[in-house]
């Protein structure tokens, strides 16, 4: 039964997908920002509205995946498989592998396995490989820790400190009176009111990526290295620190974790296949140069290891093999 | 505060949106009579959840989404003179979305760029074109529209009739990003409980 809210409705999200478009233009001006934000602000329908077409925008992202290596664009690259013999992706999915179920093993564990070891002064929360946490803080800071990570929370009076130990973790922090402080092996980091995320890398450095608010980098003598604002990124290392700006598409990207995903924009397969490793027991392992630098664009769940080789064998002259204690070997197609 | 208005969206987009197919479900209990529309009571629902002040304080957002549907329902069906409500089990009871990851997920998420493309593929032709430069090769709309003889006004057009059917089939599947919101709320109840 039609009934009269029903135009409305479509008209709101019509009128949502329209602005998503725009604002996706590279000319999108200054105005368009303006007019967008009374639109979205008249109604919290339009803003809703909004999110959900711009959500399914930016999922559909994932589509760059199948994307050729080269050659010209293709408008017809998906035109449905019976007009000609397009390029398809295979019908079923024959991927019912029995690591690709252990991966999915992994998160449950991970899941059900509480891992936050509480002593009466120090409580730590702790991932395992593959598992992401979220975890509030008493005064509502929220803490979400990546796979293999560690956090040791030291709340005193006066006083908030965390610990990361190992890993990677993104502070949502609450504003409060006192200084949030994030130990690292690298120096201080004194946020107020910020969000930014932590990550010590394999090359003992301390990565920052600052999304909102004001951060300052201390180290380990005390004294500030570096001030750091929002979109901004550092490197923290044996004291000295290294400050760029970045754009906020690039902070989404190193994020996506926080959905489950890898994204990836240009990333070499080296790098690709360094972040899938740190998120699955299964490893990727890289045989020859010309297949680590590869570059690959695409959105992928952190523990479908499947379907990425899937993409990159799709996509490129590699070739894949799974020794018999589960590596992946990715070498140039002969 | 702008912030806080970021902070609030993306909490709707992290937390909410993925619930869509199991809300649509739900919603269906409501509209046996015919008398309520699932769409618009799934998008009056997220209208209220985008604007709830308390959020940051919800510890499960699922149980929180259906009751405010029903809320809303119910409420409708007052509005029309149904007073008779059949008995609803109750939300807490209810399992909104797919809130125990296992290993069927993960053929879930493997099969989402198939899901994807087979959506793309159904597109009417034009604008099937159009989407496909736009999404899987990334030209700009000025590059597409040369490339296929139409205005940058007609490609944008294009683009967003595209979006809106794609949108509404992807909120027709329920996603991964739902393994997500299930385990997300458990562990933060769970670790409430020890803080």
């Amino acid at each position: 039964m039609a009934r009269a809210s029903s135009p409305r409705r479509e008209d709101i999200r019509q009128a949502a997908a329209e602005w998503v478009i725009r604002l996706a233009a590279s000319g999108a001006a200054p105005e368009d920002q303006a007019a967008f934000a009374a639109w979205r602000d008249a109604d919290p329908a339009h803003e809703a509205a909004y999110e959900r077409e711009a959500s399914a925008w930016v999922e559909l992202d994932r589509l760059r995946a199948l994307r050729p290596g080269d050659g010209l664009p293709d408008p017809d690259l998906l035109a449905p498989i019976r007009s000609t013999s397009r390029r398809s992706i295979p019908r079923t999915a024959p991927w019912r592998r029995p690591w690709a179920v252990a991966a999915g093993f992994v998160l449950v564990v991970g899941l059900v396995t509480t891992l936050a070891v509480s002593t009466f002064t120090s409580p730590a929360y702790a991932t395992a490989l593959g598992e992401r946490r979220v975890v509030v803080l008493p005064d509502r800071t929220r803490m979400e820790l990546n796979t293999n990570s560690k956090v040791v929370v030291r709340y005193r009076r006066g006083q908030r400190e965390v610990e990361l130990v190992r890993g990677e973790a993104v502070f949502e922090v609450a504003a409060d009176s006192r200084p949030f402080i994030i130990a690292t092996p690298d120096g201080h980091l004194t946020a107020q009111g910020a969000e930014l995320a932590v990550r010590l890398t394999t090359g003992d450095e301390a990565s920052v990526v600052v999304r909102q608010g004001k951060v300052s980098a201390t180290n380990a003598a005390g004294r500030e290295v570096a001030s750091l604002t929002r979109a901004q990124t550092a490197l923290l290392n044996d004291g000295r620190a290294r400050v760029r700006a970045v754009d906020p598409g690039e902070v989404d990207r190193r994020l996506a974790w926080r959905q489950g995903a890898i994204a990836l924009d240009g990333q070499s397969l080296a790098e690709a296949s360094a972040e899938f490793n740190r998120y699955n027991v299964q490893k990727i392992v890289l045989m020859d140069e010309a297949t680590a630098s590869l570059k690959l664009g695409g959105y992928f769940r952190t523990s479908d290891i499947d379907g990425f080789v899937r993409a990159v064998t799709d996509v490129f002259p590699v070739s894949a093999e799974t020794t018999p204690d589960g590596e992946i070997r990715l070498r140039q197609a002969s | 505060m702008s912030n806080a208005d970021d902070a609030r969206r993306a909490w709707f987009r992290r937390e909410i949106l993925p619930l869509e197919p199991g809300l649509r479900a739900y919603a269906r209990r409501f509209s046996r009579s015919g008398a309520v529309d699932v769409e618009d009571l799934v998008h009056e629902t997220f209208a209220r959840l985008i604007s709830y002040e308390n959020w940051e304080s919800l510890t499960n957002a699922p149980a929180f989404a259906s009751r405010v549907l029903k809320n809303i329902a119910v409420d409708q069906r007052r509005r029309e003179g149904i007073v008779a409500i059949e008995s609803v089990a109750d939300v807490e009871a209810l399992s909104i979305g797919v809130d125990q990851p296992g290993p069927e997920l993960d053929v879930l998420w493997r099969d989402e760029l198939r899901l994807l493309a087979d959506i793309v593929a159904q597109l009417p032709e034009r604008l099937r074109q159009v989407f496909t430069l736009r999404k899987v090769y990334g030209l700009s709309h000025k590059q597409i529209a040369d490339r296929l003889g139409l205005s940058v006004s007609t490609v944008e057009k294009h683009l967003a009739k595209s979006l809106r059917i794609c949108s509404d089939e992807l909120a027709r599947h329920p996603r991964t990003e739902t393994i997500k919101t299930g385990a997300s709320w458990r562990a933060r109840r769970h670790l409430d409980g020890k803080t």
